[in-house]
């Protein structure tokens, strides 16, 4: 197994030193580097090439959200963002996720959860901490109104199971459940959901579910 | 007979409470300077001493007239400060006038021979000051009774002193006839600038009110945004103090039991502070959501009605008189009641029917709702502040509220708020 490299992206050394040592105690990964706001972390990225980042929202120079916009947007990009918060739902974490993060931490997690955040938005195969993403995504899509229309129209390119994986994928089920679900291979599943990023030219599941919401492909319900 | 006797009585009582006071609307504020502000009062005093210096000329006049105009003039000034007071002195005046004056200064002719009034010009212009001034200041429906009540009275005595002149005659008398629309345009003016004056006032008062309200909120609005600012800086210093505690235990080698112990407790309240901050903060948002959601009023009642329905209570609705928008306190107060009575009637008295009673009365709304006993024991209740609320909203409109169990074991909470119809202008 091969360790994943963290860069650490906050305005507080407090927090960037914490963070370096409880996520180096933790085997498979390493921390690379730190960066003191948005700026530094799109410089670090570009020079350290990391897997992860965890990026603060509220940072100097350039905030959380544009850095994560910045880091995410070129094409071929395969750094994953980890968006940290004080408060968990608001407005500035679904604008992250918009923007290309992959999921979201709270700074008073456990060195446990900090390392399977990391771990999970690594691999890429299962949504981090579904529900809370799923509930946060469902209550800020109704309210975002910045129109995706150009992305809507190619909902119609999928096929009718890749449409069927997306929203599971937005329900928040893993690549594991989802194979459960259709009674297919993981394989199988893990091929649709590349076939599905290719064809939106989404970057992650999160960024699929994202899109399943606000292209109505999956109606919030009751939560 | 009856119905009679009780439209007499009704509209004896109507003019006693019309006629026999003090009341009337304050004097309307002068928009001028300030040394403008007597302005009035002067020229009422001026008039009125013109008019019983000019009342004392002419030859062989009664000279029982300049004392009647003193007095009339009296009534006039009088009339700035107690305008009904002032017209029933008037009136009276006049009706002396009529008893003792015996060479008028006011005479014509008609038709079939002469014919005087009792008093001199000057004397009705005074009288007619003070309608004036009557008119300005009381209800429209006070001046037509007023009116009513002069020209009635000055017909009496004109036939009084012309008996030779048949009633019927004297009210179709050209003099007559131009007193009566003389004085009844004068108070129409009269009236006519007191409306305007009145709506003026509303749409004043109104204009404060909402700019009160608009006050307020955006103070609310602050207080809410310190309030969550605050909390935001208070959950960031805690979560330092959770990451802190954290990674202390790591620069360390060996740290001893006791130091990760204690620094363990250390996050833990740190996190424990950090949900409940979390808890405050969620509630100061949806606050500040319902501080822009508009507040439910009795037209909700169906609603509430459906869901406690859905619930599984059985309730009845019944509205007597006619139902009519009440101010927005006593809307709002009547369905926070109603719907507190409910959720008691739901949480002590599961399996109960329920009557709602509503009530529009003319000065009041009355609410009543009334459960059945239980048909299962109720499970235990802890204090609730169901009551206490309703009091408290019922006493903030000047309400009675009373409560308590029905001989039958059932319970009854009725409210009754005071809520005014909106003053009629008019008689109907």
């Amino acid at each position: 197994m091969t360790t994943i490299r963290v860069l650490i992206a906050d305005d507080q050394m407090m927090v960037r030193q914490g963070f370096t040592v409880l996520l180096n105690a933790e085997p498979g990964i390493e921390v690379i580097g730190q960066a003191v706001d948005g700026l530094d972390a799109v410089a670090k990225v570009a020079e350290l090439a990391p897997d992860v980042v965890l990026m603060d929202i509220r940072m100097p120079e350039l905030g959380g959200i544009e850095a994560t916009r910045r880091i995410t947007e070129p094409t071929g990009a395969t750094v994953k963002v980890l968006v940290l918060t004080t408060f968990d739902i608001d407005e500035y974490v679904y604008e992250a996720l918009r923007a290309g993060a992959s999921g979201f931490l709270l700074k008073d997690a456990s060195a446990a959860e900090l390392a399977h955040a990391v771990r999970v938005v690594a691999a890429g195969d299962a949504l981090l901490a579904p529900n809370l993403t799923k509930r946060l995504i469902a209550e800020f899509s109704r309210v975002t109104s910045t129109p995706r229309a150009p992305l809507k129209d190619r909902v119609g390119d999928l096929t009718e199971r890749e449409t069927e994986v997306l929203s599971l994928i937005a329900q928040g089920l893993s690549n594991a459940e989802i194979a459960q679900s259709l009674v297919v291979a993981e394989q199988t599943v893990k091929s649709h959901v590349g076939r599905i990023l290719v064809k939106l030219g989404l970057r992650d599941r999160t960024q699929a579910a994202v899109y399943a919401y606000e292209t109505g492909l999956v109606r919030p319900t009751g939560y | 007979m009856e119905d009679k006797g009780d439209v007499r009585e009704g509209l004896m009582g109507t003019l006693r409470g019309d006629l026999w006071t003090m009341a009337a609307d304050p004097l309307p504020r002068m928009n001028g300077p300030r040394w403008l502000a007597r302005l009035p009062h002067v020229l009422v005093v001026v008039c009125a001493i013109f008019m019983v210096q000019s009342s004392s000329y002419g030859s062989g006049q009664d000279p029982t007239i300049p004392v009647l105009a003193m007095l009339q003039a009296t009534a006039l000034v009088v009339a700035m400060f107690l305008p009904i007071p002032a017209w029933w002195a008037s009136t009276v005046i006049m009706v002396i006038g009529a008893l003792i004056v015996e060479h008028s200064s006011a005479t014509w002719d008609i038709p079939r021979g002469g014919m005087s009034f009792p008093w001199s010009i000057h004397l009705m212009a005074l009288q007619a000051g003070v309608l004036f001034l009557l008119a300005l200041r009381v209800r429209p429906r006070v001046v037509a009774e007023t009116l009513g009540i002069t020209v009635l009275t000055g017909l009496a005595c004109v036939y009084f002193v012309n008996p030779s002149i048949g009633p019927g005659e004297i009210v179709l008398a050209i003099p007559v006839l131009v007193t009566v629309l003389a004085v009844g345009v004068l108070m129409g003016i009269g009236a006519v600038l007191r409306g305007e004056r009145v709506a003026r006032t509303r749409l004043f008062r109104q204009q404060q009110l909402t700019a009160a309200e608009r006050a307020r909120r955006t103070v609310l609005e602050e207080r809410n945004r310190i309030a969550r600012e605050l909390h935001d800086v208070v959950a960031h210093h805690m979560s330092m103090i959770s990451i802190q505690a954290q990674v202390a235990p790591h620069l360390v080698k060996d740290p001893p039991v006791e130091l990760t112990e204690n620094l363990a407790g250390i996050r833990q309240n740190a996190v424990e502070a950090l949900t409940e901050l979390r808890r405050v903060l969620g509630v100061l948002r949806s606050q500040d959501a319902l501080a822009h959601a508009p507040q439910p009023t009795l037209d909700r009642l169906a609603e509430l009605a459906g869901s406690v329905r859905a619930a599984g209570l059985t309730l009845a609705i019944e509205t007597t008189g006619e139902p009519r928008p009440l101010s927005p306190g006593v809307e709002l107060s009547a369905f926070r009641i109603i719907q507190e009575a409910l959720s008691n009637a739901m949480r002590h008295a599961p399996g109960a029917a329920v009557h709602v009673k509503i009530g529009y009365r003319t000065d009041a709304l009355a609410i009543q709702i009334t459960n059945t006993a239980p048909d299962r024991p109720p499970p235990p209740a802890g204090p609730g502040h169901g009551l206490l609320g309703m009091r408290e909203r019922t006493a903030m409109l000047g309400g009675e509220l009373a409560a308590g169990p029905t001989r039958d074991g059932g319970y009854e909470v009725t409210a009754t708020l005071p809520a005014m119809k909106p003053p009629a202008e008019d008689p109907p």
